[in-house]
């Protein structure tokens, strides 16, 4: 639970205060909102509008995704209610809403102090961060969308933490079964867990330790320093940073302060300035109100009151602007050259309904809730066929999970439309790659065997793989009489269930190639 | 509000991953509920139907299976043909002896249509006409059964998705029935003894453990056993069946071995002529408006042939399986029962 409080180093409470409470509540209902979005955000879950709404709050992601497409989507207005009550409560979304925030609270490792804070120019780390973000955006590249905090939230939870913890429970369902009157409740208890949020089968994702790396090294950085993120990294708390310093309520120092320093330890963001009477920089502040609890004599305040807040040292400057510039152009201008988008690899396959790549990656906000919503895990995020431009961004394999021909679920979910929302009669006449037969491996072709796995599994109605008659003689001269299959070039719209069942081992025998 | 401090955390990491690894230990030692005694649920209810009809699951795992006896008064297979599934199903489960005769009051029943794919409806004759699979969950709910489970291991999608397209999910639940998704913790291991082929499967383990274990699987093509019929519905009681289709046959007829339904009841209502075992094309289906019923799975297969312009000869299934002794295939000499069973 969202706690970011008190361990013995700290100063013992003068009062508890109702704002710190409220505030807390709010995080944690927050949290829970977010994480039951994320649990129900299947094909049979929620409705889409709501599984699309976790991302649409994120302004850096919504505003980079209007520059890069150049297309306005409606939904995307909602998170300029986020960037706007910057100018009202500046950074309260950080401190009182960000998932991934309130999470480093509840990780708020021990503060003590044995390792020294960085250095406070670290600050605009992130605002280069969001510069970067923002002018590649203007250059149709949004690969740096990988840091935003609401994509790491649904990225980390959907590749990593949740499939742990649902083979966490696997196993431990399997272990109990053993004691013999535990097997129906365990049965039974698994019966309602799975349909309601987990895939029947444990879920499986490619480079799941690198997703959850991650997200562990984001909370591990807490062990620098509170909030290690969110004051030195995250690129959406420096684009809500920025307008706080016009802010309407900012926190106050009265001139009854006794200098105690006791707000200081208190300060998750560590912006209260001991050289500076105790104020501090409302681009750092996320309004978490501690500060107000630790104060003997009520010198602090959270008040109303237009008064723009000064400049800091570590403040973005025109300098860092045009150097981000600069580097925009150059990394956007590198990975343009890159020779895949000539020549794309062979079973490099996008979401059903995206044609055109580059188009894609220009409205990909690489949030993952394609990936989520996928009921076969079909859907993976790349991090190597689209190139590192495509870091992220979800391609489909089939060996892992086919297009199922019933569900159409990625692109209604897609909250920025990057996956086109076909309707379930389109989407199955939607080529998004071709099948080919291995007649080396496969065997039917190749061993002269029974099997006919493929053609069986086909979903199109007239069949996009039919079976020939082969006529082979085995070593003793006996005739063999072997069904064969063939594919269909026309019928085929590359779905990938052959692929998937394919009985070969290893890779498959029939293979999805890109289109 | 407590706050998570690391040794909370540490602790309930090493839960988890203690409960991981004590897992794949005990695996790893060979101590499994699966092997030959799976554990939980109730225990069979050996042979109590056994002067009825020779039925029970194979409880010893000899391959020296029962065969169906001819000795009774009732027929042998009865062939249901009519416009009302309901009525096909009651008067043709009447004519073989009733419900009663294949269960006993309190009986835990399992029935097992195919559901294999959730993009086509019932029309498409990829999955069993749901009436068919309703009249028998309220028939045996009537002759007193404990409760009625239908389920399948789709391959198209989930079992939950199929359920709700094929319309079976809605008659089983108006019928009192209750339809269960297929859930991987719930397969077993099992040995095959005497197998060809299959000498190791994993088997959902309340089907093997039903008291009474219904097969209605619909009558349809198939590119590699160019029918699917009884014998071949049995594939979905168990996980990976890609595997299975190697040398598909033999294997085919291993399960069956392991498998055994007391009774099958073969839905050619509507029948998919071609593009099976998915269909999706209306064309392709043929109104047959018969059901075929009988204890033996093979005999049932092997007169379903007929309604395809086939003899049991063309499928070699079910030669092997009567071969293997689990039923009849040559039909000449037994009881055989047509009935009409218009209201």
């Amino acid at each position: 639970m969202p706690e970011p409080l008190p361990v013995k180093s700290k100063t013992p409470r003068a009062h508890s205060n109702k704002w710190v409470l409220v505030r807390k509540l709010t995080q944690t209902v927050s949290l829970i909102l977010f994480i039951l979005t994320l649990l129900f955000s299947r094909s049979s879950g929620l409705i889409p509008d709501l599984v699309k709404l976790p991302i649409r709050l994120s302004p850096l992601a919504m505003f980079s995704e209007l520059l890069s497409s150049k297309t306005l989507l409606l939904g995307s207005t909602l998170s300029l209610i986020v960037f706007l009550s910057s100018l009202v409560v500046g950074r309260a979304w950080c401190g009182w809403l960000c998932p991934l925030g309130t999470i480093l609270d509840i990780f708020a490792f021990s503060k003590k102090k044995s390792l020294k804070e960085p250095m406070q120019v670290l600050r605009n780390i992130k605002y280069g961060l969001l510069f970067i973000t923002i002018l590649s955006a203007l250059f149709g590249n949004l690969t740096l969308l990988f840091f935003d905090p609401i994509t790491i939230f649904i990225r980390s939870s959907t590749m990593a933490v949740l499939p742990v913890i649902d083979k966490m429970i696997y196993s431990l369902e399997k272990l109990l079964i053993k004691i013999p009157f535990m097997a129906e409740p365990v049965f039974t208890f698994d019966a309602w867990l799975r349909p309601l949020i987990f895939p029947v089968e444990s879920s499986s994702y490619q480079y799941a330790l690198l997703w959850g790396s991650f997200f562990i090294a984001i909370v591990l950085l807490n062990v620098v320093v509170e909030r290690f993120w969110c004051r030195y990294l995250c690129p959406l708390g420096a684009m809500l940073g920025l307008p706080s310093k016009l802010s309407l309520v900012q926190r106050r120092v009265k001139s009854t302060c006794a200098e105690c320093g006791v707000c200081k330890n208190d300060c998750p963001t560590g912006t209260i300035d001991s050289q500076n009477n105790y104020r501090s920089d409302p681009s750092e502040c996320t309004m978490c109100m501690n500060c107000l609890e630790g104060c003997q004599k009520n010198s602090l305040s959270f008040s109303p009151k237009w008064q723009p807040a000064p400049f800091q040292s570590y403040d973005p400057n025109r300098r860092l602007f045009l150097s981000s510039l600069g580097v925009s152009v150059l990394a956007v201008a590198l990975l343009s050259i890159d020779w895949i988008k000539k020549h794309p690899k062979s079973f490099f396959l996008r979401p059903p309904g995206v044609i055109d790549n580059e188009d894609f990656l220009s409205k990909c906000v690489r949030c993952g809730v394609c990936i989520k919503v996928c009921p076969t895990q079909a859907l993976q995020a790349d991090a190597n066929l689209s190139g590192l431009e495509g870091f992220g961004t979800p391609i489909l394999i089939p060996r892992i999970g086919f297009c199922a021909f019933s569900c159409n679920a990625c692109g209604q979910h897609c909250p920025v439309e990057a996956i086109p929302p076909l309707l379930l009669a389109e989407k199955r006449v939607t080529k998004l790659g071709h099948a080919y037969i291995d007649q080396n491996r496969c065997l039917a072709w190749s061993d002269h065997l029974t099997c006919i796995v493929c053609e069986e599994m086909c979903p199109i109605p007239q069949k996009a793989i039919s079976l020939e008659s082969g006529s082979f003689s085995d070593l003793e001269g006996r005739e063999l009489e072997v069904q064969l299959p063939i594919v269909d070039r026309e019928k085929c719209i590359g779905c990938g269930i052959c692929e998937n069942k394919c009985p070969v081992t290893g890779e498959a025998a029939i293979r999805v190639y890109t289109l | 509000m407590k706050r998570i401090s690391r040794r909370d955390f540490l602790r309930t990491a090493g839960i988890g991953l203690t409960s991981i690894v004590a897992q794949q230990f005990l695996s790893a030692c060979g101590v499994r509920p699966s092997e030959d005694n799976p554990m939980p649920t109730a225990p069979n209810e050996v042979n109590f139907l056994q002067t009825a009809t020779p039925f029970s699951p194979i409880q010893d795992q000899s391959t020296s299976t029962s065969v169906p006896t001819t000795e009774t008064p009732y027929p042998y297979l009865v062939v249901s043909r009519g416009t009302q599934p309901e009525e096909m199903v009651r008067q043709g489960v009447k004519v073989l002896g009733g419900m009663e005769r294949f269960m006993k009051p309190g009986a835990d029943v399992i029935i097992k249509p195919n559901i294999c794919v959730p993009y086509n409806s019932y029309e498409y004759a990829a999955t069993t006409n749901p009436w068919v699979v309703g009249a028998l969950v309220k028939i045996c709910l009537e002759a007193g059964a404990k409760r009625v489970r239908v389920m399948d291991y789709p391959f198209g999608g989930s079992g939950e998705e199929c359920y709700r397209t094929s319309g079976i999910e809605e008659q089983v639940t108006a019928a009192g029935g209750s339809m269960e998704v297929m859930h991987p913790i719930k397969y077993v291991d099992k040995q095959i003894i005497g197998a060809l082929r299959l000498k190791k499967v994993a088997v959902y383990q309340d089907i093997l453990n039903a008291d009474l274990l219904i097969n209605v699987p619909i009558a349809k093509d198939h590119g590699l056993a160019r029918l699917t019929l009884g014998l071949k519905n049995l594939m979905g009681t168990i996980q990976k069946r890609e595997k299975i289709h190697v040398s598909f046959e033999s294997s085919l007829v291993d399960l069956a071995t392991l498998v055994r339904p007391q009774l099958t009841i073969i839905d050619a209502i509507r029948t998919l002529m071609a593009n099976g075992p998915t269909g999706g094309s209306l064309s392709d289906v043929k109104i047959q408006n018969t059901l075929i019923i009988s204890p033996d799975i093979v005999a049932a297969d092997s007169y379903a042939t007929s309604l395809f312009g086939m003899t049991p000869h063309h499928i070699p299934y079910i030669i092997k399986a009567a071969e293997r002794g689990l039923g009849k295939a040559d039909l000449s000499g037994l009881k055989i029962q047509e009935i009409n069973a218009n209201a």
